[in-house]
């Protein structure tokens, strides 16, 4: 059952169409994504491990701030991230996530509210895609770039792809009737699409509040409701009709994430390759560390660096 | 949370404020404080990227007086007992963070900074 489909972004206004199609949907469904993101994916556990003691990171888009209780095994508490979102309703959750209290910003990630280069390293989780232009998620790398130190700041970007894992249970829509050359064009910009929320309406008297004691509870009763196929068997226990709520993303085609963070390094002055592959003493560049897919995302690490 | 950690970090970025925008003068605020794990090597390799003057002067605006204007050299461990305390135990629940140059307010609710501008504001 197909349940992406794909969309096109009114160009006149992505900041509005990013209010209505991101914004409000992660304040409207903010407890209950919570409860569907809990487990760290490999790759960023590796790269907040491997931190040096006295690290200052930030985690743009937080979402409920999974990430930001990681760090070095043995010693979580000798790096800091700072976590910031757009949601207001998920920084709630991510000020206190894995039990401790952590820094959290309201903030946005096509700006960058703090001194330039004041990070050792940043990460990007699940966000850049939903910014509904390429010049908009260009300006979002830009923006986490000056965010790091231009002397050995590291960062981490995660983007949802086009090229699915096989265990997902998203199907893509596919516009086979597209001329071969169309096709390919489509490939390399990859594609804007809606995802759905089910969020079931919960039978108890007061589905609002949320309170510690009460996650477990509601974590089991709710628990992944995203895109199942499921959901109608659920539906004679729930007093009221699930509600849908439609997510923006860009999908990510195979090479457009290095294209991206190239393209935004180089018009920020950057040369992009190993350190020392540039001209004359002070220059400052950009490597890519490492780049690939892991579980239906594609995700790049950078390091910056001056000669 | 609004602690002096993340203070120390934050500047303002309205459109055109690029001078003398950091650090944020609290307004306004109240405190609580809160007990956190003390971790001596988060300290240590913290400092070198501290801004100083700004942890200082911050720190003043909300009562504690503890920290010396000029940054020590000798990382004893009563010292890295204040730095802790100033940078991870004082919680800026409400009030406001103000630039020094633009004077745009930052206002601070249940514990959450709000740097998010109006769209005129965006640089």
């Amino acid at each position: 059952m197909p349940n992406v489909k794909a969309t096109t972004v009114s160009a006149e206004d992505p900041q509005a169409y990013e209010d209505a199609h991101v914004h409000a949907v992660y304040d409207s469904i903010a407890p209950h994504f919570s409860s569907t993101r809990y487990k760290p994916w490999p790759i960023i556990a590796a790269f907040l491990s491997s931190l040096a003691p006295g690290s200052v990171g930030v985690d743009l888009g937080t979402g409920n701030g999974k990430y930001l209780p990681l760090g070095p095994p043995g010693s979580p508490g000798c790096v800091w991230t700072v976590g910031l979102d757009r949601s207001r309703n998920l920084l709630e959750i991510a000020r206190t996530a894995g039990g401790g209290l952590r820094e959290v910003v309201w903030g946005d990630v096509l700006d960058r509210p703090w001194r330039l280069g004041a990070f050792d390293y940043a990460i990007s989780i699940a966000t850049i895609h939903h910014l509904a232009t390429h010049a908009r998620r260009k300006a979002a790398v830009k923006r986490l770039l000056e965010s790091i130190s231009p002397t050995h700041g590291r960062a981490l970007v995660y983007v949802w792809a086009i090229e699915q894992d096989e265990l997902s249970k998203r199907s893509i829509p596919v516009e086979s009737d597209a001329a071969p050359t169309e096709a390919a064009k489509q490939a390399s910009r990859g594609q804007d699409v809606f995802v759905p929320w089910v969020l079931a309406q919960p039978a108890e008297p007061k589905p609002k509040a949320r309170r510690k004691g009460k996650a477990t509870d509601r974590e089991a009763s709710q628990r992944s409701q995203e895109e199942v196929k499921a959901t109608d068997d659920a539906a004679p226990t729930e007093i009221e009709p699930p509600k849908v709520f439609e997510r923006y993303y860009h999908m990510f085609a195979k090479g457009e994430l290095n294209e991206l963070v190239t393209e935004a390094a180089s018009e920020m002055g950057l040369s992009v390759g190993v350190p020392g592959s540039a001209q004359g003493p002070g220059a400052c560049g950009m490597e890519i560390v490492q780049d690939g897919w892991e579980r239906s995302n594609y995700y790049v690490e950078l390091r910056r660096w001056k000669q | 949370m609004v602690r002096l950690i993340t203070h120390n970090i934050l500047a303002c970025h309205a459109k055109g404020c690029t001078t003398n925008n950091f650090p944020l003068q609290f307004q306004d605020v109240s405190i609580e404080l809160r007990e956190a794990e003390f971790n001596a090597d988060f300290l240590r390799g913290f400092l070198p990227r501290l801004e100083w003057a700004a942890l200082v002067s911050a720190a003043r605006q909300l009562g504690d007086t503890s920290l010396p204007e000029q940054q020590p050299e000798m990382l004893d461990d009563e010292f890295l007992q204040k730095l802790h305390h100033v940078l991870l135990e004082i919680h800026v629940e409400e009030g406001a963070m103000v630039c020094p140059n633009c004077k745009h307010v930052y206002p601070i609710s249940n514990g959450i900074p709000n740097m998010l501008l109006a769209e005129h504001e965006i640089g």
